[in-house]
């Protein structure tokens, strides 16, 4: 056995030592400012309104997220529609929607990534910026005029300090909302409602008597039972409660929430708002209104009660509603209608919050020595931020998918149809024309987002847009020590405070032990946690001046 | 065992009846659904109201997944690198075995330890990625099938099926005259059919079954294995929850869809089965019982 260590340790230096090669090849790269070398066949005079044309027919290369419901065809008109106006041909290397991240990572990890990497939600850029294999996008936003102009003119500099890492600088180009888009929220049996003389629940508590008259009139069946609890339970509930209260819950818990009051953070889980929200989850659960399982099951137990009529009132978005639980509860219970709320109000008040900032893209480290990188970004902000670029990801080629009628509306033309919103037409968007193919167009102007939503979902967009945006917290950029030491602290506590969590919600430990369970909290770390988030937002504010 | 059973041996053989049958039926279930959901409406199995018989009865899904040219064209690349992956990990894996079982082999241990060092330590998912870039088999069927075409684990079985052969056979055969190779190809090869089915079987059941490799060294979908069209599929219909805030791309695959593409890629494993089965049984336990 002996010979066989010896034998692993050398294989571990080898290891070692081609991970150090692996590392060094990012280094060696020129001052950020000096692009003497990398503007060739770039256009000279780019700016807002123009279409980027580059100066000799160029090709990059991008990953490409392929989703199995409109699989990717090279000869998708998206194609050679961009080759068409702007000369660049783009070169994709094809990820199965499935495992996208998996293979972001390997081939970023092993250095051989394409120079565009789309689909990457701001926060996933982290891990990468410590190996140098993906540049620091904020030195470069020069080249890009639309990109400015729209973060300028939508105000979007507070949210984009959310990606700032300790540096100063953000890895993600994000894709650019000009408002908070909410898409998530609950859907509720307007047919019950109706036959019970009942209106539309509006606030939380107004939802708790709704379910109350429902349970009177179906006293065997939980009239709510929640879905999407795997791998967080309440994912999608107690993050809109959690909004509601001020705090923060499910999706969107994090152990330090902003208080702009004391301005500093605070630990979520000591909130008064915290212990609110778990007494009005913890009352539906008691008097028998929500399914005890709704944090358990699976999203297909939870659809197939909602869908059964078992259930009455289930989490939803645009698409699960028109997908899912119409076409189901159609063949099951005749006569059923369903709609989506707009997301319940609670103490906050009539506020939605969100960031701005959706999914967007990376650069590698590579690309910027090359010589077509100027004309390369030209190109990333004609595409992804120009009104230009944004109709053509999104609605296509005028004439051929679309046609705006004289009030400015877009329409399809007659025999093309995206999400069933043209039911006639025999061509699909997506999967003939590689159109809206999630890659290429994120975010946009409300106008634009709104241009492409159903009727209903039009009013529920209005009923949601009328409600006042909170500020983003203050982002905390971390040092590269402090990021480790706060993954030892933060995931644990977060892990403790979910497990808690339920068993306040289900009943099985009293509310009165609350104070208890703040104790437990600060004592697992979360002081230490909320400690060195406020030093480093402090530092940050500090350098900010 | 003469004579009437003992009560003892009648009570166990009630309960070993009882939790086989249970066994049976918890193995048998899933895949029964499966195929009734492949042949019902989308609604009912959305409702969740479909368990051993199709509701809604369809077999448009049937007709429009085997009209998707996709589909067939990853169909026939899984083919291809099974039967091609199969035939190589066999010719490798049967010249080691064989080799090792010789026990006057010089060096047998160190042989048998660098086979053996590979089951517990590996390279790890970067290296191997950069070690197969750098050898140029990305984006060809290489990167498939020759990375781990020796497993260790179906070595070390047939090693032992190999030392298991008397030693007088092949001596006969070297006396009448049979070089080395004469003896495995003429002597040794015709009396192993059991071990060589099973074997067969494992590789072609992983080549078959396997996705990641695929996943990790093809970049253009002509050439993706069907397993990969099928994790896609699954992904595209279960994956959006955990995101939170969704784009308005992942639209959701049918439930349907999802049923009947895993009973098409089911199929031919199932075919292959009772037919290899009765080697497979034999096959093992004769490499299992030598130590």
């Amino acid at each position: 056995m002996s010979e066989l260590s010896r034998r692993s340790m050398l294989f571990g230096v080898g290891a070692v030592a081609l991970g150090l090669a692996g590392c060094s090849t990012g280094g060696g790269t020129k001052k950020a400012s000096d692009l003497s070398g990398n503007s060739a066949d770039s256009m000279t005079a780019y700016a807002v309104g123009d279409r980027f044309k580059a100066g000799k027919p160029l090709t990059f290369t991008t990953l490409y997220d392929d989703n199995t419901n409109y699989p990717y065809n090279k000869d998708w008109l998206f194609w050679s529609e961009v080759s068409k106006r702007t000369g660049v041909t783009l070169n994709p290397t094809i990820v199965p929607y499935s495992d996208y991240e998996t293979k972001r990572s390997v081939i970023i990890g092993a250095g051989s990534a394409p120079s565009i990497i789309p689909k990457t939600y701001p926060g996933q850029e982290v891990p990468f910026i410590a190996s140098g294999a993906i540049l620091p996008v904020s030195d470069y936003t020069d080249l890009m005029p639309n990109f400015k102009d729209k973060v300028a003119k939508w105000n979007l500099e507070g949210d984009l300090d959310a990606l700032r890492q300790d540096d100063g600088k953000y890895y993600v180009l994000p894709g650019l909302h000009q408002d908070v888009w909410p898409d998530y929220s609950l859907a509720v049996r307007t047919d019950v409602l109706q036959k019970l003389g009942l209106q539309t629940p509006t606030t939380w508590d107004e939802l708790h008597t709704v379910l109350k008259a429902m349970k009177a009139a179906h006293p065997d069946s939980y009239p709510m039972s929640d879905r999407w609890s795997i791998p967080t339970p309440g994912g999608n509930l107690l993050n809109l409660l959690g909004q509601s209260y001020g705090t923060a819950g499910g999706w969107g818990y994090n152990n330090a929430t902003w208080d702009p009051n004391a301005g500093q953070f605070v630990l979520t889980a000591g909130m008064d708002q915290y212990k609110q929200m778990l007494q009005y989850v913890n009352t539906l659960v008691q008097e028998k209104l929500l399914d005890p399982e709704s944090f358990t099951q699976t999203d297909d137990q939870a659809k197939a009660k909602f869908t059964s009529g078992k259930s009455f009132v289930i989490s939803t978005n645009a698409q699960e509603l028109v997908n899912t639980y119409r076409p189901a509860l159609a063949t099951t219970i005749p006569g059923a209608t369903v709609v989506k709320i707009p997301v319940p109000m609670g103490p906050a008040g009539a506020t939605k919050m969100g960031s701005r900032l959706e999914n967007g893209l990376m650069i590698t480290k590579n690309a910027r020595n090359s010589p077509d990188f100027v004309a390369m970004m030209q190109f990333i902000d004609w595409l992804w931020y120009s009104d230009e670029g944004e109709v053509l990801a999104k609605w296509g080629v005028e004439g051929v998918t679309y046609t705006v009628d004289p009030a400015g509306d877009y329409r399809f033309t007659p025999d093309v149809n995206y999400v069933g919103l043209n039911p006639k037409g025999t061509k699909n968007l997506q999967k003939d024309f590689g159109f809206m193919n999630g890659n290429f167009a994120y975010g946009g102007a409300t106008k634009l987002l709104d241009s492409m939503f159903s009727a209903e979902e039009l009013v529920f967009q209005k009923a949601m847009g009328a409600r006042k945006t909170l500020a983003v917290p203050p982002p905390y950029p971390l040092t590269e020590d402090e990021r480790q030491q706060s993954t030892l602290w933060d995931t644990p506590l977060k892990d403790y405070v979910t497990q808690q969590t339920l068993k306040f919600v289900l009943g099985d430990r009293p509310l009165s032990q609350w104070d208890a369970f703040v104790g437990e909290v600060k004592s697992k770390g979360g002081t230490s946690y909320l400690n060195l988030v406020n030093k480093a937002y402090q530092r940050y504010k500090g350098k900010k001046g | 065992m003469v004579g009437r059973p003992t009560r003892g041996y009648r009570v166990f053989q009630v309960c070993n009846t009882i939790i086989l049958t249970l066994v049976v039926v918890a193995t048998l279930y899933p895949l029964v659904n499966i195929v009734a959901r492949s042949f019902s409406g989308e609604g009912y199995i959305n409702a969740g109201q479909v368990n051993l018989i199709p509701r809604g009865f369809n077999i448009k899904t049937y007709k429009a997944v085997l009209h998707d040219s996709t589909f067939w064209t990853d169909y026939g690349n899984t083919v291809l690198y099974t039967v091609v992956g199969t035939a190589i990990s066999l010719v490798l894996t049967t010249c080691y075995a064989y080799v090792l079982s010789k026990r006057n082999l010089r060096g047998r241990t160190f042989l048998v330890g660098v086979a053996v060092f590979t089951m517990f330590f590996s390279g790890g998912l970067i290296p191997n990625y950069l070690l197969i870039s750098g050898l140029g088999m990305r984006n060809t069927i290489w990167s498939l099938v020759l990375p781990n075409a020796i497993s260790v684990f179906n070595l070390l079985v047939m090693k032992s099926f190999f030392e298991g052969m008397p030693t007088e056979l092949e001596e006969a055969a070297a006396i009448d005259g049979l070089s080395t190779y004469g003896t495995l190809l003429r002597i040794v090869l015709p009396l192993s059919k059991a071990v060589i089915a099973t074997m067969t079987l494992f590789y072609a059941v992983s080549f078959w079954n396997s996705w990641f490799g695929a996943f990790l060294y093809l970049d253009r979908p002509n050439l993706f294995p069907v397993t990969l069209y099928l994790r896609n599929l699954i992904a595209g219909a279960s994956g959006t929850g955990s995101v939170g805030f969704t784009g308005s791309d992942a639209a959701q695959a049918a439930a349907n869809i999802q049923s009947v593409t895993i009973v098409l890629t089911t199929i031919p494993i199932l075919a292959v089965y009772p037919f290899v089965q009765r080697y497979f049984v034999s096959g093992v336990m004769i490499g299992a019982v030598k130590g």
